[in-house]
């Protein structure tokens, strides 16, 4: 397994590296901050002497290996819109990110797999239907419009739930987990309902059948052990989407996470940060991506057995 | 696939998400609970101050929060009557052409205990104007004039500049007085002041929290404290206030949906056209009247903006001293401007070259649907015009000298605040040849700006006055198109009437709890 890890380990490295060059060169193409942080009659001595201060006079080259160097020693810049350092921003913003995302995958997870169960192992019924028509619907509302409407609804006209912010406990989770949450149930449950009506059929279930199990020890013990791995692998595709920021669940519900930090930073072209951002949303994603892969060939021997070997 | 391995993957799963949990747990759940405290004013804004910097203050986003706030000036601009009000300083006046001699209000202290004086008030503006700080309140309001300080004794402060400036304290009035030992090398997130309050705490990305000074010099606002939030869409926050989940919240345009929660209020917002009068065929003032002429202000006003607004006939609102209130609107005419074109292209003129309209994304409300409106209405009379929205940074590239090389001819789409109330502050940016803002200029016209700039009081009034009405005729390097509103909403339980400051300098301590006596500032 660690020879695994190790193997997963080397390929990922790579696609950081290109993402972190990609982020830093790109940025760099959006147009000079300098506009947006000096005063409007600034002299050419001023621009220079700000160029000058923030390493922007220099080839983009000199930059870039200067911003590898600092990585190395941990010392991501400082941010040019508040004068923090980046890190300390984005380790600031990045576990509100992480608590939104993890909670509505596992509220995801959990209700996908109810569903989905439920659909499969009756087709063509009522859950059935029910379940497609959550997919469709999930696919084609947008969660700007979702999010708009259910502060409208919930908040302003039955004023059960707050507009917005963490102030209100659990019910500050509500809507933002609701508007997160309903495109991956909808992915999801329709992932479940398929591997679910392919392991239903499968003779190792008739099997357990004949030998007498009962429904609820056939579908959770032998079906959904074996329809699992799809469900895991498209599960593990959507939380990486949310660890990369709920843009616009946080800009919407002021919930103080990395996407919204991201999109300011882009706004005000405060390279440190955005770089910093990115920086731990990949490390992020790169051991989630790790962690999915060890749980997947821990329930699938075909994977592992290659790696091991 | 064995048990044991099955129990293993779970057990990962459970324990990734317990771990995740309890260890992000700490930012979020431990957020102080709001709740209702009616000694607490609660505040939305469209945005976290990036900093509250007092000598960033002229920054709509910092100066909302730390004007007048947490930190104060010597004299401050009543917003209504334009008059300079004395403040920190208690009287003021010009000891020779080029000196200024501010006399300082005895027994202010700052909110730490130390007792304000002439040397700090001396160190503030030598902070925010002399110092390599780059303030953006030294950019905005002292150019690139350096100024001469003394303080003879305790409670007077000398300020000497190297040519007569007649508007001197109107921008010392700009200069928020900070402790001396602040920063002369590095600006400051949360600073110390005299206001009647003082940071409480900040989370950042989440609250600012405000407490009364206890040891304010003035009136004690009725607030024992202010409570900052802020979120980026205005039917969130309008929602906010119906919701009774917040007091003020600033920003809000016609469909955010405050209803009559929603206090409409003049602000010192004017938006045009500013026309790059130096590139073909914008190089023609038969091009330039026609796009005058195209521009249905009235209409734009009424179907736009619903009325929040007044068609412009200049670039400063009424209450700004130079305004013109006998300037009459550029008249709508579409065929008199098609005329003109034909007369252009006749006389050789390249009408046909295509031309930039370039917005910024969300500068105000229905800004897209005001660019569509107007290239309809320019492709109309015979011009060939293309629309390019940008974000802030990029179209900044286009409204600042120097602008991009090559860029062709474009009419780019402004919004012009005079904070200060002066029609200087308009003229040096706009109207001069070389101003920071301006595309296009005469050196007879700079002439004529420089002269008014020295006058003072009607004099300097009907100076000004009259070159808003000369420039249209002399330089025409813009298409007014509307004197902004803006949308507070603002909660039953709070007396508070917005005037034309309240987007830049929100001053807490005009706000009351609702039939509660308004609080006077001591003079």
């Amino acid at each position: 397994m660690f020879s695994f890890i190790r193997r997963r380990t080397y390929t990922s490295a790579l696609p950081l590296i290109i993402v972190l060059l990609g982020v830093f060169l790109l940025a760099r193409l959006t147009g000079d901050p300098t506009n947006l942080y000096l005063p409007e009659s600034a002299t050419p001595e001023q621009r220079e002497a700000f160029a000058q201060a923030n390493g922007f006079d220099q080839p983009v080259w000199t930059q870039l290996v200067e911003y590898f160097k600092g990585v190395l020693h941990f010392d991501f810049g400082t941010s040019l819109r508040t004068g923090e350092s980046a890190s300390e921003m984005a380790f600031r913003a990045f576990p509100a990110t992480l608590q939104l995302a993890f909670t509505t995958m596992l509220l995801a997870v959990v209700g996908a797999i109810v569903i989905g169960c439920w659909a499969a192992y009756r087709p063509n019924s009522l859950a059935d239907r029910f379940s497609s028509l959550l997919s469709m619907t999930a696919a084609s509302i947008p969660d700007f419009w979702f999010a708009i409407t259910g502060v409208w609804l919930f908040a302003v006209l039955l004023g059960w739930l707050p507009t917005s912010g963490v102030d209100s406990g659990i019910l500050s989770w509500i809507l933002p987990i609701a508007t997160l949450m309903i495109r991956p149930l909808g992915v999801l449950t329709q992932v479940v309902r398929g591997a679910m009506v392919s392991a239903l059929s499968a003779p190792y279930v008739r099997l357990a059948r004949s030998k007498g199990a009962s429904d609820f020890r056939v579908v959770s013990h032998h079906a959904l052990r074996n329809a699992a791995a799809p469900a895991l692998t498209v599960a593990g595709d959507l939380a990486v989407g949310l660890i990369n920021g709920a843009v616009v669940v946080e800009a919407i519900f002021g919930w103080p996470g990395i996407g919204k930090l991201m999109i300011d930073a882009i706004l005000q072209r405060d390279f440190a940060v955005l770089q910093a951002a990115v920086l731990l949303t990949a490390v992020s994603i790169f051991l989630l991506n790790i962690l999915i892969d060890a749980c997947y060939a821990l329930l699938d021997a075909r994977v592992r057995e290659p790696a091991m070997a | 696939m064995s048990t044991s391995t099955t129990l293993r993957c779970q057990m990962m799963a459970v324990a990734l998400t317990a771990v995740t949990v309890a260890a992000s747990g700490c930012t979020v759940a431990n957020s102080r609970h709001g709740g209702y405290d009616p000694n607490t004013l609660r505040i939305v804004l469209a945005q976290e101050p990036p900093t509250l910097e007092p000598c960033e203050s002229s920054l709509t986003s910092t100066g909302i929060v730390v004007r007048s706030n947490i930190t104060e000036p010597l004299i401050e601009r009543d917003p209504n009557s334009g008059d300079l009000q004395p403040l920190l300083a208690t009287e003021w006046s010009q000891t020779s052409p080029n000196q200024w001699m501010f006399k300082i209000r005895d027994g202010v202290t700052f909110s730490n205990g130390a007792p304000m004086t002439a040397k700090d008030a001396a160190y503030s503006i030598d902070r925010a104007v002399n110092s390599d700080l780059n303030c953006n309140v030294d950019g905005y309001v002292f150019g690139d004039d350096e100024l001469e300080l003394d303080t003879p004794d305790d409670s007077t402060v000398i300020v000497g500049t190297k040519t007569p400036d007649p508007i001197l304290p109107l921008r010392i009035s700009f200069v928020e007085i900070v402790p001396t030992g602040t920063s002369m090398t590095e600006k400051v997130r949360e600073p110390v002041g005299t206001g009647p309050y003082a940071i409480d705490d900040w989370e950042y990305g989440q609250k600012l929290y405000l407490k009364r000074n206890d040891t304010y010099w003035g009136e004690k606002p009725a607030f024992a404290k202010a409570e900052y939030q802020w979120r980026s869409e205005g039917s969130v926050r309008a929602a906010m206030i119906t919701n009774d989940e917040t007091d003020i919240a600033v920003s809000l345009g016609p469909e955010d949906g405050a209803e009559d929660l929603g206090v409409p209020f003049q602000n010192n917002e004017t938006t045009a056209l500013r026309m790059q009068a130096t590139e073909p065929p914008l190089n023609d003032m038969r091009v330039r009247q026609a796009i005058n002429y195209a521009v249905n202000r009235e209409g734009i006003v009424k179907a736009l903006f619903r009325g929040l607004g007044d068609p412009a006939s200049q670039l400063i609102p009424s209450g700004v001293v130079g305004y013109n209130a006998d300037l009459p609107l550029w008249p709508h005419d579409p065929d008199k401007a098609k005329q003109l074109i034909d007369e252009a292209r006749a006389d050789g003129v390249p009408v046909d070259t295509q031309i930039r309209l370039i917005g910024r994304t969300a500068q105000f409300p229905k800004i897209s649907e005001t660019i569509e409106v107007l290239q309809s209405e320019f492709s109309d009379i015979g011009l060939n015009v293309k629309i390019e929205m940008m974000d802030t940074s990029n179209q900044l590239l286009y409204q600042l000298r120097p602008f991009p090389e090559g860029a062709g001819p474009y009419v780019l789409m402004i919004m012009h605040g005079n904070q200060a109330g002066d029609a200087a502050f308009t003229m040096d940016q706009y109207m001069l040849s070389d101003g920071a803002q301006a595309s296009y200029g005469t050196p007879e016209f700079d002439k004529k700006i420089r002269t008014a700039e020295a006058l003072t009081g009607e004099q300097r009034q009907d100076a000004f006055a009259k070159l808003f009405a000369e420039e249209p005729q002399e330089i025409m390097s813009m298409a007014y198109i509307a004197h902004m509103k803006g949308i507070l909403g603002k909660s039953p339980r709070v007396d508070y009437t917005p005037n034309s400051a309240t987007g830049d300098e929100m001053r807490l301590s005009e706000m009351t709890p609702a039939g509660s006596a308004t609080p006077t500032v001591a003079q």
